[in-house]
């Protein structure tokens, strides 16, 4: 056990100047054979018990990915439960079936339910943050949120509505208020989260994906001209052309695969940069993201690349992968003489938010 | 006794103390440097379930927490079934086969039943709201009122009167509409209520042939008659609440992957549809003392609209439609 850190037992009485914080990387240690082993046995049991275990698959996947994720030797913890996950997902199921099948055979009245649906989704994000959150304990601390509707409301559909009018100029700007709202309502045990976001990093961010999508532009341009005067030499050589029309679909896919890749890992990548190194949680610890782009959208393009070949059978490797390549990319700085984090009394939760969040797809993901 | 070395957690704070837990059948100490720091009953502390390579953690009632160092070791007495199975590489082997067979087998066979039996539950109100209402969008978005003679119209409307009460079918519900639509182009689609709509512009195309046209409407009415529309809704729904539930939380392109997937089944099963439909008008042409050949007639005009492309085998398995030649081929045995 790397236990190194006591910082009461130093001694104090040294004269020369002491760090005050240390710097610690955040390990995974996830193996894929074995991710592989829980994830396709629990598939199989999910479909022979009519997705009753699929709420004992959640839970223990995220226990083996939270049991794997170390700070210090010291090991996150998922805390739910399969049978609160089984209620909420029943209650979430039912009431997905009966809201597409209201969409379908009533289409007049799903209009109405759409408009609903805008209204519900602030609470049921809010909700599933809240759940996953108490559910995730470090040192036998838990975290939490406390956001609440009304912000969740302006922050999540208002302002990308009104952005939308400003012809997308305002976007960058509401998406870094959304971040805000989320980061800054989160707790561990009873200290606070503290973001402070630069609006400008998110315009920038923008900037560098428009590039990026300009020079896409310019070099599918390029491949189309080479593609075509290959497609004119193949025949000429009187090649059937269906073999050039297939290799020409498969370059083509492979670089919008690429492209993809490529824009997703610069927003990501930066933004989760500039939320973790400007995230503090007042006298505990400060973050350190340093998630290289490139690197970052080749692991995103083999990813894809990987679970398209493989008919998805390569999902545990691209879960461990990506989850050791966002570890190695952290560190966390511990103040060595931080106070005792006390860990606030937890009232019972639902797990109905979180759960209907994954079922109508609309769940949020923490970077 | 066993001896587990670990991390003890004290309550409600982040605290925490290398300690030695001894377990024996009815208590639970935990040491520090042979002092004992707690004890507690077996009873008062609740084991984790164990998972491969995870420590095992036990939660004590008062809110501490104690994690094992060793990933692999287990508690004598408690072995976990479930860990058993996860790490168990003939079961893992058989998964990898046996979950696209068991998914093949939901999606194709017990999906398509299960639709098929609660549709005839459903109440006819539902089919005669969810067919009004599609209409008056249809109607709002994509149709414009008919720019043919009001003659022509007419025949086409006493021709399906004539038909309908041949066959003895519902003259109240089965409700002929003829609309301008640039959208649909020449084209005739039905609604789960009997509302059936047929545009100019095919009208136009098979003005020569009147039984042709009668066969295109007889199709639309076996659409009708099987509760088409209404099964592949209870359908779509029930495959995507068995994907959400079986594969979770994939995100991304595995969502893309299994979508796919469940897409060609549903288009695999609205080409049966489509055949059944068929199957229906043949029938009907035969019993109205028609030749099966005005189907095929009809088809070969929506063969000569069909871009050349679209005949590709590959394509084949992605259109929802049967293969246009295949169905005039139907249709010109269907009289022998």
């Amino acid at each position: 056990m790397d236990v190194t850190n006591t910082p009461a037992m130093t001694d104090t009485s040294e004269p020369h100047i002491e760090k005050t914080t240390r710097e610690v990387p955040v390990t995974f240690s996830g193996d894929t054979k074995q991710f592989f082993g829980i994830w396709v046995v629990n598939i199989l049991l999910t479909i022979v018990t009519f997705g009753i275990y699929a709420a004992w698959a959640k839970v223990r996947t995220q226990q083996y990915f939270y049991g794997n994720t170390k700070i210090e030797g010291h090991a996150f913890s998922y805390l739910a439960q399969p049978l609160q996950i089984l209620k909420g997902r029943i209650l979430a199921v039912v009431l997905f079936a009966g809201y597409s099948l209201a969409l379908e055979f009533y289409p007049l009245v799903g209009i109405g339910i759409l408009i609903l649906m805008i209204f519900a989704m602030p609470w049921v994000l809010n909700q599933s943050l809240r759940f996953n959150l108490r559910m995730s304990s470090y040192r036998n601390v838990r975290f939490s949120f406390k956001g609440n509707y009304g912000d969740a409301f302006v922050y999540w559909i208002l302002l990308p509505i009104v952005s939308v009018f400003t012809m997308y100029l305002m976007m960058p700007w509401a998406l870094k208020k959304a971040d805000e709202y989320v980061y800054n309502n989160i707790n561990y045990g009873d200290k606070p989260l503290k973001a402070n976001l630069d609006t400008g990093q998110y315009y920038e961010t923008v900037l560098w994906i428009f590039v990026a999508s300009m020079a896409t532009m310019v070099v599918l341009f390029a491949a189309t001209l080479i593609l075509v005067g290959m497609g004119t030499a193949i025949d000429l050589e009187n090649i059937k052309s269906s073999s050039a029309i297939v290799v020409i679909s498969i370059v083509g896919t492979a670089l919008y695969i690429l492209a993809i890749s490529v824009f997703s890992a610069i927003y990501k990548g930066r933004i989760r940069n500039h939320i973790f190194n400007n995230s503090e949680y007042d006298g505990l610890a400060t973050f350190k993201s340093d998630v290289q782009i490139t690197p970052y959208s080749w692991l995103i393009f083999v990813n894809v690349v990987a679970i398209i070949c493989s008919a998805g059978l390569a999902y545990p490797w691209v879960k461990i992968r990506t989850a050791r390549f966002l570890a190695q990319a952290t560190t966390v700085i511990i103040e060595n003489d931080a106070d005792n984090v006390l860990d606030v009394m937890a009232e019972s939760q639902s797990a109905f938010g979180e759960e209907a969040a994954e079922v109508f797809d609309i769940d949020i993901a923490l970077t | 006794m066993q001896i587990i070395e670990g991390n003890y957690y004290f309550p409600q704070s982040n605290k925490f103390e290398q300690v030695q837990l001894h377990i024996t059948d009815e208590a639970l100490s935990l040491f520090n440097n042979h002092q004992c720091l707690m004890t507690c009953l077996s009873s008062q502390a609740e084991f984790s379930p164990s998972i491969p390579g995870i420590p095992i953690q036990i939660n004590f009632d008062d809110g501490g927490k104690f994690v094992a160092i060793d990933n692999n070791q287990r508690i004598h007495e408690s072995k976990s079934n479930l860990e058993f199975l996860e790490k168990n590489k003939p079961l893992i082997i058989a998964s990898i086969f046996l979950i696209p067979a068991l998914m093949w087998f939901i999606l194709t066979i017990a999906m398509p039943r299960m639709a098929e039996e609660s549709v005839t539950l459903l109440p006819q109100s539902v089919s005669n709201e969810m067919g009004e209402q599609s209409f008056e969008i249809i109607n709002k978005l994509f149709l414009e009122p008919s720019v043919l003679p009001v003659e022509r119209q007419n025949a086409v409307k006493l021709q399906w009167q004539q038909a309908l009460k041949e066959l003895s079918l519902d003259e109240t519900r089965y409700q002929l509409h003829v609309y301008a639509s640039e959208y649909f182009g020449p084209n005739a689609f039905a609604l789960p209520n009997g509302t059936v709509v047929i545009t100019d512009d095919l009208i136009k195309r098979l003005d020569d042939n009147p039984d042709a046209i009668l066969a295109v409407l007889l199709h639309e009415i076996g659409h009708v008659e099987r509760k088409h529309s209404l099964r592949i809704v209870a359908q779509s729904v029930s495959n995507t609440i068995a994907i959400a539930v079986i594969f979770g939380d994939i995100e991304g392109i595995g969502e893309v992957i299994i979508g796919t997937g469940s897409t060609l089944v549903l288009n695999a099963f609205s080409r049966e549809m489509e055949s059944e439909a068929d199957d229906y008008a043949l029938e009907k042409l035969i019993q109205l003392g028609k030749s099966p050949t005005a189907f095929s007639d009809a088809m070969k005009t929506f063969l000569d609209l069909k871009s050349e492309h679209e005949s590709g085998d590959l394509l084949k398995y992605l259109s929802s439609h049967p293969e246009i030649k295949d169905r005039i081929k139907k249709a010109e045995e269907f009289g022998l």
